[in-house]
């Protein structure tokens, strides 16, 4: 391992070393190398690791008027029992799939179509860049006043007004409140993943288009069989980060639904962690939530590594 | 970023220069160019400009295009009432420190990883990776408890900046940046400087730090965006209007304050980063792909 | 830039950096309190904050003046926010025991406050001595601060619901100022033809997210002679006739007249901003949403006039009432209590002085006149003194509070467990404010449904 790969570099100076002196040497390198990581470990024991336990702890512990004591799994069977428990859930996994869909899909398709382009290449980067460096709260308070404005003075509602389509009521009603979600977070965030396809794609070699060309395949069937196969590794990692990220959708339904939205529609699993700890003073209850988000995404991982393993 | 424009792409070169080929590129590109310009800058000027409107002629239907009459006092009162000064201020604060932070631990930390290797080094560095598998709405909870009273220390970090900076330390995916880049680094090189008689030390800052600056500023600009994103975690760390950050500052004023205000603030809330990212737009994008793609 | 360079100036930012926050540290004020000369230092809560410049100037002022007259007494103000409860930070200085001395908070957040351990028990220093008022203040309010025969909070306001409306609307739309709907079927008549002025005008608005909609879906039940919890409060009681009458109301000035306006979801701040703006005509609030009105969103108090909470087929059978009060953090030294008290007494509890000056506020772009805090029990002799101040002081049409003062509705608290609950009915009255076919039965059995199980899993 690392010690041995690495020889002493002073062994050369030093003539015959005693073996205490080697001992003594080695220990002073491994504490000066110690001494380099103290900083960060204690970082990542006081807000990494000891809260990974700290959390699990009290999602068995109540606390109440300063005192704590073990309730077992009293915390999980009240959390669960929260009708909202499931409701969340579902709102939560409807906004992944459909975040998939539209914000996963969309800079992909964007990446090819700029990758193409031969011209105002830097201006349209630019572009597709430029919301990503708003606050997220000032984007979506502006999706919340202008652009979904239930009534026909809203951005939206007077466009489609004005093509003669229907309007809707967006977040305000059951059934728009999560795709509305999604393209306000969609327009918010796809920046970053357009970037990253965008160098993907720059270093797909040319002849493999050439040969599949010469072959007859036509586009759709050149991005199938040539783009996607060779950025598959960045699009799987891709597609695992963007999962985590939407599972953890907070301050869409925050600002954009103040909350829990039309009858619920906008409850996600992290807003109803927030609001257990910090509206219902229940952080125990929070913390179990937080044990079963963890416990499903170690699941969903665990499916994600074994899959991509097998393919390989 | 690497454009040698002799690369062929999904479509060849000939058939874009090329009668119908032609016509359909620049076809698609002015929509493109159009369209785009639509829906990313369109957004922005319906802000800037709705800021501007009365409250009479928000409600109206349906919405005009140009203020007719400009409500310069909507910015002023945002300015004035939110203290957006005081908040912008303590946002780049946060985001100085969390930079200065995460560039001494981390790059010690990974340089000792890379270079130093001291026993169960990679048993620390596995248990550090770990932790890139845990969202952070997992960890809220009892970050937070954690933070009120941290353990055998007792201090309590509610509004202090420190709550911000020291748990971005702990990020994982800066220090296996740090360390892959390192790791890419000749040993020969910190070999001849030990023979010098450099300390560790010396070698980091004169040989290794000099020739990772384009990582560097990677890790720079992910401390930056990450306190510049973040939400919830300022909002429970610094829950005193004095402390707050100017997204958190601004949701806090929303429910209190009429919407062009609200609107107006937001528009001041963007205009120092949107100014900085113009400005330094292609080392910005340049290091934000080569950081993640091959660090 | 040059290796030597770069060393400069990350040097600097590090001392930078750390300067900062030392002072940043520095400036939380942690001193025990007693400091030499036997003065004595209390930290308090909810200053107002700095766009109220009005009322920010006057807590100066009393702070200066109550300091003149208590020399070995020194205040510190601080200011938390424009609503000085706001849920999730309240429970965050809670959490952090980092609330001042002595902190605000709703008479709803007693539980919470002993669960977090951090309150005091003051009773044996809540006497004559300390607060000249104290007899005079009515029993109720301090029986709601007290718990188990302690006494944890001094009440500082009280306030009842009733119907709030625009004035200057209701003119508009031809309705008669002075008479006030009584019933929700006027309400819904009135609304009907104020909104058919157009322009966005809501003729009445309601709430429907964050927790204000069943807040005042509560209120809204009392009115109708429901009950949110059964008595022995182990069950949800309000999905009877009643709980569908006050959805059926809504629903239908929402979806039959329109006349509620599009935007809904709406929660404390966003009501108030419209109504601000002059497009609300009617809504249900305490007396003390004219002043949010004034110093937070821009409109004018002289709009506004109260009547007492409409019923269905007459007057109110019951309307929701709440209220505020300081308390105090634990561990204070016996000095630190009765400082504290003292400043209440002064700012809070004096007719004359502080939240009484209505001298002081009759110029001011302020109310004076409004039919609360009600503090003080009908009859004493604080509550005479206070009532003539007000009237001889006043700067709005007392008549226009008349209904509502003369009309006293019977007041009932709000329920066990009340932001968990506010939370679930939040959910049924967005369904009948944004879903047009939306089905009541279900709304309120589902709301039912989730109310039992959250009060049988927290039991």
């Amino acid at each position: 391992m690392a010690i041995i790969t690495a020889p002493p570099p002073a062994r050369q100076a030093a003539s015959v070393p005693s073996a205490s002196a080697r001992r003594s040497r080695k220990l002073r390198d491994n504490l000066t190398g110690h001494a380099f990581l103290i900083g960060a470990v204690i970082c990542f024991a006081l807000f990494m690791w000891y809260p990974m336990i700290r959390g699990v702890v009290m999602s068995f512990q109540r606390t109440r008027r300063g005192e704590t004591t073990w309730v077992g799994w009293d915390n999980y069977t009240r959390i669960i029992a929260d009708p909202s428990f499931w409701t969340a859930w579902k709102n939560t996994l409807y906004f992944t799939v459909l975040a998939l869909v539209l914000g996963y899909v969309v800079p992909f398709l964007v990446a090819i179509l700029l990758n193409e382009f031969r011209h105002a290449k830097g201006y349209l980067r630019i572009l597709v860049y430029l919301p990503v460096m708003l606050p997220p709260a000032s984007a979506l308070f502006l999706f919340k006043f202008y652009a979904y404005d239930p009534s026909e003075a809203g951005l939206f509602n007077a466009i489609l007004a004005s093509l003669g389509l229907p309007t809707s009521e967006w977040v305000q009603s059951p059934t728009m409140t999560m795709p509305a979600m999604v393209i306000a977070s969609t327009w918010m965030n796809m920046g970053g993943a357009v970037l990253i396809y965008l160098a993907a794609l720059q270093n797909i070699p040319g002849e493999l288009y050439e040969a599949a060309e010469l072959d007859g395949a036509g586009i759709v069937k050149r991005i199938w069989h040539v783009t996607i196969p060779q950025t598959k590794l960045i699009l799987a990692l891709l597609a695992m980060l963007q999962i985590v990220a939407t599972m953890q959708l907070f301050i869409e339904p925050l600002i954009l639904a103040n909350g829990a939205g039309t009858q619920d529609s906008a409850t996600s699993v992290a807003y109803l962690i927030y609001q257990h700890g910090f509206f219902q003073n229940d952080l125990n209850g929070a913390a179990a939530l937080g044990v079963i988000m963890l416990l499903v995404l170690a699941a969903f991982s665990a499916v994600y590594v074994r899959l991509s393993t097998k393919e390989n | 970023m690497a454009q040698d424009s002799g690369s062929r792409t999904l479509i060849s070169h000939a058939q874009l220069r090329r009668g119908r080929g032609r016509v359909i590129y620049w076809l698609l590109l002015s929509v493109v160019v159009l369209g785009f310009t639509l829906v990313f800058l369109g957004p922005l000027y319906w802000m800037v400009t709705g800021a501007l409107k009365s409250g009479q002629e928000i409600a109206q239907t349906p919405p005009s295009l140009f203020p007719k009459d400009p409500q310069f006092q909507n910015y002023i009162d945002a300015w004035n009432n939110l203290d957006l000064g005081k908040l912008l201020f303590n946002t780049f604060y946060y985001a100085a420190g969390a930079v200065v932070f995460q560039l001494i631990f981390d790059t010690a930390a990974a340089y000792s990883l890379s270079k130093l290797r001291p026993v169960f080094g990679n048993a620390i560095l596995g248990l550090m990776l770990a932790t890139l598998m845990i969202p952070a709405m997992v960890l809220i909870v009892p970050q937070y408890v954690t933070v009120i009273d941290l353990p055998i220390l007792h201090l309590n970090l509610l509004d202090s900046p420190f709550s911000i900076w020291l748990p971005l330390v702990a990020n994982a995916f800066n220090i296996f940046l740090l360390k892959r880049f390192f790791d890419s680094i000749p040993e020969d090189l910190m070999a001849a400087a030990m023979v010098d008689g450099a300390t560790p030390m010396r070698t980091l800052w004169s040989i290794i730090l000099p020739m990772s600056r384009p990582i560097l500023g990677v890790v720079s600009i992910f401390a930056v965006t990450a306190v510049w994103k973040d939400f919830l975690w300022p909002k429970l760390v610094m829950p005193s209007p004095e402390t707050r950050t100017v997204s958190v500052g601004i949701y806090a004023f929303a429910g209190g304050t009429p919407q062009n205000v609200v609107i107006a603030a937001s528009v001041i809330a963007a205009i120092p980063t949107v100014i900085i990212f113009l400005l330094f737009q292609r080392n910005i994008m340049s290091g934000l792909t080569t950081g993640s793609l091959k660090g | 830039m040059s290796v030597p360079q770069y060393r400069k100036v990350a040097a600097l930012a590090l001392v930078a950096g750390l300067g900062f926050s030392l002072t940043a540290c520095s400036t939380k004020s942690d001193d025990g309190g007693q400091e030499a000369g036997g003065k004595v230092t209390i930290t308090v809560d909810c200053q107002p904050v700095g766009a109220q410049k009005e009322l920010l100037a006057n807590w100066n002022e009393d702070v200066a003046a109550f300091q003149q007259e208590n020399p070995d007494i020194i205040i510190k103000s601080v200011s938390v926010g424009e609503q000085c409860n706001n849920p999730p930070d309240f429970t965050a200085r809670l959490a952090g025991g980092t609330m001042t001395d002595v902190f605000y908070g709703y008479m709803t957040d007693v539980q919470q406050v002993l669960d977090a351990g951090q309150a005091m028990d003051i009773t044996e220093y809540a006497t004559k001595e300390n607060i000249p008022t104290w007899d005079s203040v009515d029993p109720a309010l301090k029986e709601v601060f007290t718990d188990g025969g302690k006494l944890y909070a001094v009440p500082v306001k009280n306030y009842s619901m009733g119907l709030v409306y625009n004035k200057v609307l209701f003119q508009k739309a031809g309705l008669d100022v002075d008479n006030p709907p009584k019933t929700w079927a006027e309400v819904r008549a009135a609304a009907k033809k104020i909104s058919a002025l157009g322009g966005g005008v809501a003729g009445y608005s309601e709430y429907s997210a964050g927790n204000t909609g069943g807040w005042h879906f509560t209120s809204l039940l009392y009115s109708q002679g429901g009950q949110v919890l059964s008595e022995d409060g182990k069950k949800a009681a309000f999905n009877d006739a009643a709980g569908k009458q006050v959805l059926q109301n809504l629903k239908d000035m929402r979806y039959g007249d329109n006349s509620m306006g599009s935007r809904q979801l709406l929660q404390w701040g966003d009501l108030l901003t419209n109504a601000g703006a002059g497009k609300v005509g009617m809504f249900i609030g305490a007396p003390d949403a004219t002043q949010a009105i004034v110093s937070q969103f821009q409109g004018k108090f002289q709009d506004w006039a109260m009547a007492p909470l409409p019923g269905q087929d007459g007057p109110a059978k019951a309307t929701l009432g709440g209220g505020e009060g300081y308390f105090f953090k634990k561990d204070l030294t016996p000095e630190q209590v009765k400082a504290g008290l003292k400043w209440i007494a002064y700012q809070k509890l004096t007719p004359g002085k502080g939240q009484f000056d209505y001298e002081r506020a009759k110029p001011q772009n302020y109310p004076v006149g409004l039919p609360q805090p009600l503090l003080f029990a009908n009859g004493s002799e604080a509550q005479k003194q206070e009532f003539d101040l007000r009237k001889a002081n006043a700067n709005l049409d007392t008549a226009n509070f008349a209904l509502f003062e003369t009309n006293p509705v019977p007041i009932k608290g709000e329920p066990r467990n009340a932001q968990a609950i506010y939370a679930v009915l939040d959910s049924a009255m967005s369904g009948v404010l944004t879903d047009p076919d939306a089905n009541i039965d279900a709304l309120l059995k589902t709301a039912e449904e989730k109310v039992n199980q959250l009060l049988a899993a927290g039991s």
